[in-house]
């Protein structure tokens, strides 16, 4: 005890004075100068002041250390066997901390998320509803060619079931005629029977890529799904030819479709209202009411009155009558191929909505896309990120890429033109192709198209009943006739020409499904601080601790080094001259000391000579 | 005894002094920085030079800041809920099934009631579309006509008016054209032009002193002569007692042909009448009082609700009802059923198969989330005879604020107290008043929506409908003899395979969802991430914590009380004694006033040339460790002097 104390209060500055009143009274009682010592001291404070020696440092850290065991570890060393199991129980506790710390890191980093159902009941938009009339007609260039295309068919119809189905309507006139672009029917795509040995009659038809090694077929046993998917082939064909098949076709039967509608009992607007062609569900019309907000209830939701007239223009393509409807979110496409439903004529359909909101976390989360802007397919479509547009523009780009042309029912790149035969003969088998991988996950687009953060799913409910009644028929649809066409209401019969929808929102309450971080930050934090607690009782400031300790030995170390270079310089030069300036008197230490300190800074820290012994005798 | 003794002396003799005995906020604060357990205090005391100091001290405080965010961040989101879904797979209560006709009146009875505003619609409708009527009809109502003249067009008159002048109306009854010059509600200039045609049909409602008109039109005539009708229908059946409105509507045994539960029969006796205004009779399967609920054993169609209804199309009202065919509603025993709001619909000549799957939810109220456990809390009084549901408020609140500002209630639901059904022989203008309440409380002016809250438990019946022809056409020829005899009490007509639906009602599974909220966090959960927070960031503890209030607070106030007290006396004494300070300077007087220091504590010789208390004093668990460090250093040195 005495020893050091002595050692230090020899050269006795403020440095010790601390430790001395930290220490204990009994350093007090021996030593009666420090309280004027650390007084005088503290005003004279320095800048930065450095430990004298390695020993003081070390003293200084044990007498002020917070690490539990540490202390134990490092300042106690009565024997050897005390050390040796302290030393024991300390690793044997940052082991634990730590393997429990990398348990906790490894839980965090995969982001673990908790999918959390909550109702809530704030009032939603209603969503828009696409309807359709499933009666896709003959764009006015393209008359002769469908003509072509009808009589073809008629042949292959002929040719494999013999039946001759009468002749078409729409008899062309002469007055139709319009300078045609050049035609090409592929003859050789024909329907045709496709028996395998051993296995069903199938009837299909045949592609073959350029050169006609690798050929492809697709083949049904229904002869009426191969009948409509070989004349959409053919169709596309014939339509691809045409610059402007999506813009004209609409027009003429503009109107003629929504006999009425209403929404939340009001006329709906004619600004809510969309339409478009589509080539095979004919015309379309999305009502998109973006300002109203959601209630409850049948009179609520929007009614309307639709033409479900079966006027086939294209009776090998459309065989179903009645009308297609579809409920999707706000901004997007809608996919009527892949979704929606078909409302039968005749009746009144009431179709209640349920909505499921789905809220993804996003990165790191999980792999989820905001909006188009994230994702590296460039969407075709001007509507808002949708997985499925997202998957048709992938799809139409590799199209694009590898067989050199658009498919018809998507919309195009810039730059590229849609498949025809005419231009590019073997575009069915490339496509076919394309698609089945696509089916089959073989194409890269599932993984490029994240799903989108934010999704809605309606689920639908749906009841009919009779409309109009055998009792009200007659005058509702007098009263349908007089606006829409005169045919409508003079022939009671045609009952089944109309058909009444109404969707509501059945609740109003949905469900929100959303992602909620297991771990959140404050979380993580809590649970490091309860396990760095328990098995090392230390904190965050304990470690900057041991971080000055380090930072301070390591100034040491570099002031040492400096001085045995000095001194080794010194010492040649006392040898030469004959002068013994190692060793300095104790008692001029402390003035020594305090005029360097004065200086404050790392000039103050150059000459630390008082403590040199012990130093060396630690070094 | 003895060693007690001497351990107690002890420590009372390495006791440091208490806090409120150091002299000086600051010695107080050294005091505490060395004694406390909390890290980073005591390294800001002990450390030397004050670019270690104040480094320090800013770490000492980041943590500190750090320890309040994280914790408000754990506070902030404490009150979270965690979901969890249960399904069960049990014997499921089958709910309340109710059934009504569309239709709500046999036509042949209510027919006397309605005769003037069938000819007057029919008049209409011939102006408007040149609909024919059969002549033994027409020649009746010109003769009604004559007699007492269209009532109902002259209360409201149709108007048929063209799209491009919208101030020019023609007036059905007089055919002439006059300038119309009220506010036109649905603007009919900006409505979609569905139809060629150019001409909108509409109706105008006006306020008491007729000085307020509003213009309602439609760009379809169907709904505009549907919602004409409606208006004057109720105005009309509101007139009626409610016994006879029963009597004309449906009888049990007319409108349910036959009944099947659970594979046994049922039949009328199993249903409870529920009238509903719109809707006539309604039946309601499962809600007998006093009787237990019935309840599924097993799921599939076989097991569950089979009725074929009675649907009689040949009462239907033709103005009333555009559609024939059935309502059908699954809810609770204690919920009211919005049939008009929520129902399926299920068609005449067909088979509807309704599939059900029960999802139970309950959420937790406050202060979780907003929702109402028994709608006690909310300032709406339920006027319907059922338990609290939000569509049940946001109705109530409507039919009450529709008494307040009309004087008379609306006919499509319940009465509140002390009110009647608006009729236009005790409110001539109130339709105009409906009809502005309803469009304000469409644009939420009326708070409902404000008040009104979610009810935090409910059940709901997610149903699939899925449809089959029938009777087919090989059934239908013994079906029908079969069920029309069957039927040979009730009537007398051969039943009609269009007045016939079939109706199955079962449970898909016997699968129960139920969604349950439960706190995400416990305040146990919330201690122990404080916890985590104070031990990661300082080492501290709730002892730490009452340390600090101590020291900060009670410590600190004591000390600088005493210093006021003592300054106070100073003053007074000053203030008495003004020429001779004789007692003032008696340094025995001034420390009996004071509480003992730490060198007059441990009666240590005052340190020569400072004043009283010039050292903190040393923590009293340092001086064991001082010493084994006194001891390990010489061993240490030891080696290095030898």
């Amino acid at each position: 005890m005495e020893t050091p104390a002595e050692g230090d209060s020899g050269s006795q500055g403020g440095a010790t004075a601390c430790t001395a009143t930290a220490g204990g009274s009994l350093t007090v009682h021996e030593d009666q100068r420090p309280p004027p010592a650390l007084q005088e001291d503290r005003q004279r404070e320095g800048l930065v002041e450095l430990h004298t020696s390695f020993r003081e440092l070390l003293t200084f850290f044990c007498t002020n250390a917070t690490i539990h065991g540490a202390i134990r570890l490092v300042c106690s060393s009565q024997s050897r066997v005390r050390t040796a199991s302290w030393g024991l129980l300390v690793a044997g506790a940052l082991g634990v901390l730590y393997w429990q710390f990398g348990l906790l890191f490894a839980e965090y980093w995969r982001y673990p998320v908790v999918a959390t159902v909550s109702v809530h009941s704030e009032p939603k938009l209603f969503p828009a509803v696409t309807l359709c009339d499933m009666n896709p007609h003959r764009p006015r260039s393209a008359r002769h060619h469908l003509q072509v295309l009808d009589e073809f068919a008629q042949e292959n119809i002929q040719s494999l079931y013999k039946f001759n189905f009468s002749k078409n309507r729409d008899v062309l006139s002469a007055a139709d005629q319009l300078p045609q672009p050049a035609f090409y029917l592929d003859r050789g795509v024909r329907l045709q029977r496709l028996s395998r040995p051993g296995g069903q009659n199938k009837v299909g038809f045949r592609l073959c890529n350029s050169t006609g090694g690798d050929c492809l077929c697709r083949a049904s046993t229904s002869a009426v799904t191969a009948a409509r998917e070989w004349y959409c082939f053919h169709y596309v064909n014939v339509l691809a030819l045409m610059p402007t098949a999506h813009e004209d076709s609409h027009r003429s039967d503009r109107g003629h479709f929504v006999l009425s509608c209403q929404f939340d009992g009001q006329d709906c607007q004619a600004r809510h209202f969309r339409t478009f062609h589509h080539p095979t569900y004919g015309s379309c019309y999305t009502f998109d009411g973006v300002s109203a907000a959601q209630h409850q209830g049948v009179t609520r939701g929007i009614s309307l009155v639709l033409r479900a007239e079966q006027r086939h223009h294209l009776p090998l393509l459309s065989t179903e009558a009645g009308a297609r409807v579809m409920i999707h979110g706000h901004d997007h496409t809608p996919f009527l191929e892949h979704q929606g439903f078909s409302i039968r004529p005749g009746t009144e359909t009431t179709i209640g909505i349920r909505e499921d909101e789905v809220r993804r976390l996003g990165n790191p989360y999980s792999h989820c896309s905001e909006g188009a802007d994230g994702v590296d397919v460039p969407l075709l479509y001007n509507a808002s990120y949708t997985l499925q547009a997202c998957l048709v523009s992938c799809f139409q780009q590799l199209m694009v890429e590898t067989c050199s042309c658009g498919y018809f029912f998507y919309p195009l790149p810039s730059g590229a033109e849609y498949c025809s035969s005419a231009r590019h003969p073997a575009w069915g088998h490339c496509f076919y192709r394309l698609s089945r991988d696509l089916g089959t996950h073989r194409l890269p687009c599932s993984s490029r198209c994240p799903r989108p953060c934010r999704e809605s799913s309606y689920k639908l409910s749906a009841g009919t009943s009779r409309w109009p009644s055998s009792k009200s028929a007659d005058w509702i649809l007098a009263a349908l006739g007089k606006h829409g066409h005169r045919s409508l209401g003079q022939t009671p019969g045609l009952r089944s020409s109309v058909a009444k929808v109404n969707i509501f929102y059945q609740e109003l309450n949905y469900r929100r499904v959303d992602e909620t971080p297991v771990y959140s930050v404050p979380q993580l934090l809590s649970a490091m601080g309860s396990l760095w607690s328990l098995w090392f009782g230390s904190s965050v400031l304990s470690v900057l601790e041991l971080l000055e300790l380090l930072l301070d030995a390591l100034a040491l170390v570099v002031l040492r080094g400096c001085r045995w270079l000095h001194t080794a310089q010194g010492s040649q030069l006392g040898a030469a001259t004959g002068a013994t300036p190692t060793i300095p008197g104790t008692e001029q230490l402390p003035t020594d000391r305090r005029n360097i300190n004065h200086l404050g800074g790392p000039a103050g820290l150059v000459p630390r000579n008082p403590s040199r012994s012990s130093g060396q005798s630690l070094c | 005894m003895a060693p007690g003794e001497k351990i107690k002396a002890k420590i009372k003799k390495n006791l440091p002094v208490r806090g409120p005995q150091a002299p000086t906020i600051k010695e107080l604060m050294r005091w505490y920085c060395l004694n406390t357990n909390t890290h980073g205090c005591r390294r800001i005391v002990v450390s030397r030079g004050r670019l270690r100091r104040l480094l320090w001290i800013l770490f000492t405080l980041t943590a500190v800041a750090l320890i309040f965010w994280q914790c408000a961040l754990l506070v902030a989101s404490f009150y979270t809920v965690s979901v969890s879904i249960k399904v069960h797979f049990q014997k499921l209560d089958f709910p309340a099934v109710t059934i009504c006709n569309i239709n709500p009146y046999k036509y042949s009875v209510v027919r006397d009631l309605l005769a003037d505003l069938e000819q007057e619609t029919r008049v209409a409708l011939k102006t408007l579309y040149g609909f024919p009527e059969n002549t033994s009809r027409r020649r009746r109502e010109a003769e009604s006509w004559n007699s007492d003249g269209p009532k109902f067009l002259r209360l409201v008159p149709l108007m048929a008016f063209s799209q491009d002048e919208t101030g020019e109306v023609r007036d059905f009854l007089t055919g002439r054209k006059r300038k119309f010059s009220g506010r036109i509600v649905h603007k009919a200039s900006d409505a979609m032009h569905v139809h060629g045609s150019k001409e909108v049909v509409g109706f105008r409602l006006c306020s008491n002193d007729t000085s307020h008109c509003a213009l309602y039109n439609f760009s379809s005539g169907i709904n505009a002569i549907q919602e004409w009708y409606k208006l004057h229908y109720m105005n009309i059946m509101a007139q009626v007692p409610l016994e006879k409105k029963i009597n004309m509507s449906y009888s049990a045994e007319e409108l349910l042909v036959t009944c099947l539960f659970d594979g046994v029969s049922c039949d009328a006796r199993n249903f409870t009448l529920f009238h509903h205004p719109m809707y006539g009779n309604c039946y309601t399967f499962n809600n007998r009082e006093n009787e237990t609920i019935l309840s599924t054993s097993m799921g599939g169609s076989e097991y569950g609700l089979q009725v074929i209804l009675n649907l009689n199309e040949e009462e239907y009202n033709p103005f009333l009802v555009s559609s024939s065919g059935a309502k059908v509603i699954v809810h609770r025993q204690d919920e009211y059923p919005f049939i008009e709001d929520v129902g399926t619909e299920i068609e005449p000549a067909m088979a509807t198969s309704i599939g059900m799957h029960l999802t139970e939810s309950f959420k937790l109220s406050e202060p979780y989330s907003q929702c109402t456990e028994d709608g006690s809390d909310v300032p709406i009084s339920n006027i319907y005879n059922a338990s609290y549901s939000l569509q049940i408020c946001l109705h109530s609140c409507f039919q009450t604020k529709m008494v307040e500002k009309c004087g008379c209630a609306q006919y499509s639901q319940p009465l509140p107290p002390a009110a009647n059904y608006c009729n236009y022989q005790q409110h001539p203008n109130w339709m105009y008043c409906y009809y502005e309440l309803h469009q304000a409380f469409v644009r939420e002016e009326l708070g409902c929506q404000a008040v009104c809250r979610e009810a935090c438990s409910f059940k709901e019946w997610t149903l699939t409908t899925s449809l089959a022809q029938w009777p087919s056409v090989v059934s239908e020829k013994w079906l029908l003899p079969v069920l029309t005899w069957d039927q040979g009490q009730q009537i007398k007509k051969k039943l009609n395979k269009t007045d016939l639906a079939k109706l199955l009602i079962f449970y898909k599974d016997l699968n129960q969802r139920s969604i349950m909220e439960s706190p995400a966090n416990s305040i146990e959960m919330l201690l122990s991430n404080f916890g985590g927070q104070l031990g990661l960031w300082m080492s501290c503890s709730v002892v730490c914590v009452i340390e600090i209030i101590e020291v900060f607070f009670i410590d600190s106030f004591s000390i600088i009380a005493r210093h006021q007290w003592q300054k106070a006396k100073e003053w007074w004494a000053r203030r008495h004694a003004p020429p001779g300070p004789q007692g003032q300077d008696n340094p025995g007087l001034d420390i009996d006033d004071d509480l003992p220091t730490f060198t007059s504590a441990l009666r240590l010789p005052p340190a020569p040339g400072t004043q009283v208390p010039g050292t903190p004093p040393p923590r009293y668990n340092t001086l064991r460790l001082e010493r084994a460090f006194s001891d390990q250093l010489s061993d240490t040195q030891i080696p290095a002097e030898s």
